[in-house]
């Protein structure tokens, strides 16, 4: 599993292609979206609800507000979440599985046992539940967003370590003395890395679904426009009583593209890991200590 | 044995379950003390409050509050909403029927269309029905439910005005009979359950189609046509029943998923279901109406799990071997 | 009196690919005969291209003729379109397939599926009938009519293909084709298996197309033989004359290769090199490459022709009356 590799398979099909360039446009107006809105995404005018112009592209909004300037700037929001949340939840899941993977017994019980109970239980209820009782702040929902949805990542991530702890490599490795950690670090991470990275592109597809979600319910960050939060705004406020098709639209659809160009990379890439994972994952690593003898490594 | 493994799974259904209670204490209990939020009134003396403690069982030891929390909920107490007044568990019962109604209008007609597409797809594979299908079930699968709830509403409420908008009757109207308020209840119903419907069709779909895919691969199936079966029977008859097996215990995991689109869903249609209460006790920080929520979701989610393990354990002759 | 089957330049291609290239032979009422020859040479190919079950990208052509007793009109089965077929396929003519172990379906009981066939093809047969003739079925492949009511992964490997056997003869073909039936099983019940075919050829009176790559199976059930390489028959005729007085290099080494009870102890000479890939055939005789015997002619097309009485091969230097003594090809070496 090499980057190039990968690379390489995304280039030459056509998921891979678009999946890439939508994501790739969103990153973009994620960075620069404030600069290149047309109007200052929160500034209110008389013209209400307006259908699209030659001087708003989108139409306005209930307050007057340019869509399209929403639009560009609400990127940022679901980009960064849809990102740090699903970074949070990949980090804890995998150190989730693999404490639970490798060391067994009843770490592994308890762990799994947590792990089971967050897999079972509706996320968005959880959310919603977490959400409330704090202050909603992008770092609440990025916090709460993580911290549910971790136990898919740790699933695999478990599966996975079970597998590689009884590979030879490993009892090598452990008869010539080296210790836990090294094993993680050296034998057991390479090998599970791929897959983390795989399922992590998925969970970005969760997790900007549920940023979306919360906000439009109301729990999102009161002071920063999103595309959830403005799905929100336009229901509150009769937008689609009023026919306002170009304040109810973009939002959605945004979001419904954004998701798509993650999930399709995401399932590229574990079609890809998946194969690869059965041949490969025999040595990724050179075992170091199979070739400098212990007494040598200990100066 | 199989009833071994029955209570196995019984008993770790209720251990989930009661550690959602767990979770709900110490939600409870980490949000402060209720009787300060409660006891908003004004110039409330010490002693109204220290009443009120005692009232709540809040002086009591945090063992001796848990289990009183347990029996509570147990009996069905789970508290008082805050901004009805009423016990949640009234409103809860009140709002279940509906939910139900979408809910369960909503996944048998996914269940159905999907694994029927799916098994067009599968036997079409590769063709541009496949392709579209497929096209068309990512789509709804990654949009979010509310956002194509308010397209239809757009759609079919406001410019071709031929369905309500929202609502579960037709506000002020007296009806004749039951079978003309019942026919009410389903015109409200259909735009809801359609929103419902395209939400999980893209799941229903992409799982049949590929347990369909990986059953026309065996060898059976080759077996089954070289005895002179016509394909469309063969792939009725034989294809479609073992790739029906994985679909049951699939869709079980996805139910959280059903839980969360009714929520959204209800809210965009103000269909007075369990997520459309979850919505205003958001709005409310109605936190004892959004904890019962929460419990009941989780129950069913729990509930569903269970009884799709029990189902797949009837239906596949090789699990009741083992 | 005309073949019960006759098949006559049968190709197969893949893409362009030839994987059958022009076989013929002929099979007599009540005969078997073998079909021998290593992995990948298109045995079992032709037998699905017999029932016209080659799956999606194959495309076949030549001519099949099928005629079951009492038939007035040959089966050309060549001709027949897929719908054409669902009435030949299993009461004229049926397959086991190689490997039993996932042939059935696996929700199904045993009996269900038999007498899913037996009432595909026979209108108007009662119940009662069925039963009986199911119960017939499991008992002549020597299995108790009980298991009947057990599903698929409730029987043993053993048992399942028996039960494929069953299934083969439910609609009482004419012809019966086995695909490897004894690989995959030990000893003993591979002895088991061609026993029960043997014995059902004689009691039904069914013509038997074997397919095996173990020349010893087919030594002792069958009446004909015929040898394919890369695609092409390249040895036919009775198994006593091919065996005793083999007229094809290929058919010659393949002996070599069987170790004999008494004779020399040793490793015995592989044949060296592989198949010819299909997309490169090599010129001219397909096995030229690989033979020892092989000169400048061999790259000229040999026909398959009559060598001996009901005795035909492939090879510009047959009839052999003995074979001269050649050091054994190194990997590589040949014309």
């Amino acid at each position: 599993m090499t980057w190039i590799g990968a690379f390489r398979l995304i280039v030459t099909s056509w998921r891979g292609r678009f999946g890439l360039t939508v994501l790739g446009l969103a990153v973009f107006v994620s960075i620069f979206g404030t600069l290149i809105a047309p109007y200052d995404p929160e500034a209110s005018s008389l013209a209400v609800l307006q259908p699209p112009s030659f001087d708003h592209l989108l139409g306005t909004t209930e307050n007057g507000a340019d869509v399209f300037s929403q639009l560009l700037v609400g990127a940022r929001v679901s980009v960064l979440v849809g990102f740090a949340a699903a970074f949070i939840s990949a980090v804890l899941g995998s150190m989730v599985g693999l404490a639970s993977g490798y060391y067994g017994g009843w770490t592994d019980r308890i762990l799994d046992a947590l792990e089971n109970w967050f897999l079972v239980i509706p996320t968005l209820p959880l959310m919603i539940v977490l959400a409330r009782l704090l202050d909603p702040s992008l770092t609440v929902l990025i916090a709460v967003i993580g911290l549910t949805s971790w136990a898919g990542t740790g699933r695999i991530v478990r599966a996975q370590v079970l597998t590689l702890r009884e590979r030879a490599f490993v009892e090598r490795a452990r008869a010539l003395g080296a210790g836990d950690l090294y094993i993680i670090r050296k034998h057991i991470l390479p090998n599970t890395l791929p897959l983390i990275f795989a399922n992590t592109v998925l969970i970005i597809a969760v997790a900007i679904l549920s940023e979306a979600a919360l906000s439009f319910l109301g729990l999102g960050d009161p002071t920063r426009i999103s595309w959830g939060t403005m799905l929100e705004s336009a229901f509150n406020s009769g937008a689609p009583s009023a026919g306002a098709w170009w304040y109810v639209i973009p939002p959605g659809l945004a979001i419904t593209m954004l998701v798509l160009s993650v999930s399709l990379l995401g399932f590229l890439f574990e079609e890809f890991i998946n194969p690869r994972l059965q041949k490969e994952s025999r040595e990724v690593v050179v075992p170091e200590e199979a070739v400098t003898p212990l007494t040598q490594r200990q100066s | 044995m199989s009833g071994r493994w029955l209570t196995g799974k019984v008993a770790a259904a209720i251990l989930t379950l009661v550690f959602v209670i767990l979770f709900n204490f110490f939600l409870f209990r980490v949000m402060g003390d209720p009787t300060t939020q409660l006891a908003r009134l004004p110039r409330a003396t010490p002693e109204e409050i220290t009443k009120l403690q005692a009232a709540y069982g809040l002086d009591k030891p945090l063992v001796g509050q848990f289990t009183d929390y347990v029996g509570d909920t147990l009996r069905g107490d789970l508290g008082t909403s805050q901004r009805s007044r009423r016990p949640v568990w009234d409103e809860i019962v009140d709002a279940m029927p509906w939910t139900l109604l979408l809910v369960g209008t909503g996944t048998i007609i996914a269940t159905l269309l999907g694994s029927w597409m799916g098994v067009i797809a599968a036997t079409r594979r590769g063709q541009k029905t496949d392709d579209g299908l497929l096209g068309f079930s990512l789509f709804t699968y990654a949009s979010p439910e509310y956002w194509i709830g308010i397209i239809l509403i757009l759609v079919f409420a406001v410019w071709l005005p031929i369905l309500p908008s929202g609502l579960q009757v037709t506000p002020g109207v007296e009806f004749s009979s039951f079978f003309a308020e019942a026919l009410d209840v389903a015109e409200h119903l259909i735009l809801p359950a359609t929103a419902m419907t395209l939400m999980l069709l893209g799941q229903y779909f992409l799982i049949m189609r590929s347990s369909m895919v990986d059953v026309l691969t065996e060898d059976f199936i080759t077996v089954k046509r070289a005895t002179g079966q016509r394909w469309d029977r063969v792939v009725r008859r034989h294809a479609v029943p073992n790739a029906l097996l994985p679909l049951v215990t699939l869709s079980a995991i996805q139910f959280g998923a059903v839980v969360g689109g009714a929520i959204t869903i209800e809210t965009i249609f103000s269909w007075p279901g369990l997520g459309e209460l979850t919505f205003q006790a958001i709005n409310d920080k109605d936190f004892p109406v959004l904890q019962g929520t929460f419990l009941v979701f989780s129950f069913a989610v729990i509930v569903a799990n269970l009884l799709a393990d029990v189902l797949y354990f009837y239906l596949d002759p090789r699990v009741k071997a083992t | 009196m005309k073949n019960l089957l006759e098949v006559e330049d049968l190709r197969v291609e893949y893409r362009g690919r030839p994987i059958v290239d022009g076989v013929g032979f002929s099979l007599a009422r009540g005969e078997s005969l073998g079909l021998a020859g290593e992995s990948g040479c298109g045995k079992t190919t032709t037998a699905l291209a017999l029932m016209k079950l080659l799956p999606d990208g194959l495309s076949q052509q030549g001519s099949i003729e099928l005629r079951p007793e009492g038939a007035e009109e040959p089966i050309r089965i060549g001709k027949r379109t897929e719908v054409g077929m669902q009435v030949v396929r299993w009461r004229h003519i049926s397959l086991v397939f190689q490997g039993a172990m996932n042939s059935l379906d696996p929700v199904k009981k045993v009996e269900f599926q038999i007498d899913e066939v037996i009432c595909l093809h026979e209108k108007g047969v009662s119940g009662k009938q069925v039963k009986e003739r199911i119960a017939d079925l499991l008992t002549t492949v020597g299995l108790t009519p009980k298991l009947g009511s057990r599903y698929p992964h409730q029987l043993s490997g053993g048992q399942r293909q028996r039960v494929m056997i069953a299934l083969a003869l439910a609609c009482r073909p004419s012809v019966v084709i086995a695909d490897e039936p004894t690989t995959a099983l030990d000893v003993v019940m591979q002895a088991q298996v061609l026993e029960l075919l043997e014995r059902l050829r004689r009691d039904l009176g069914l013509a038997l197309i074997l397919i095996s790559h173990d020349l010893g199976v087919l030594a002792e059930t069958c009446d004909r033989i015929a040898v394919m390489y890369a695609g092409r028959i390249v040895e036919t005729g009775s198994v006593d004359s091919v065996f005793s007085n083999p007229q094809h290099p290929y058919t010659k080494r393949l002996l070599a290769s069987l170790p004999v009870i008494g004779g020399e102890r040793g490793l015995a000479p592989a044949i060296p090199g592989g198949p010819p890939d299909p997309g490169n055939p090599p010129e001219g005789c397909s096995f030229h490459p690989r033979c020892p015997y092989s000169t400048e002619r061999c790259l000229e097309d040999p026909a398959l022709r009559e060598v001996a009485p009901g005795h035909q091969a492939a090879c510009h230097f047959s009839p052999w009356s003995s074979w001269p003594k050649v050091e054994p090809l190194k990997v590589g070496e040949g014309l």
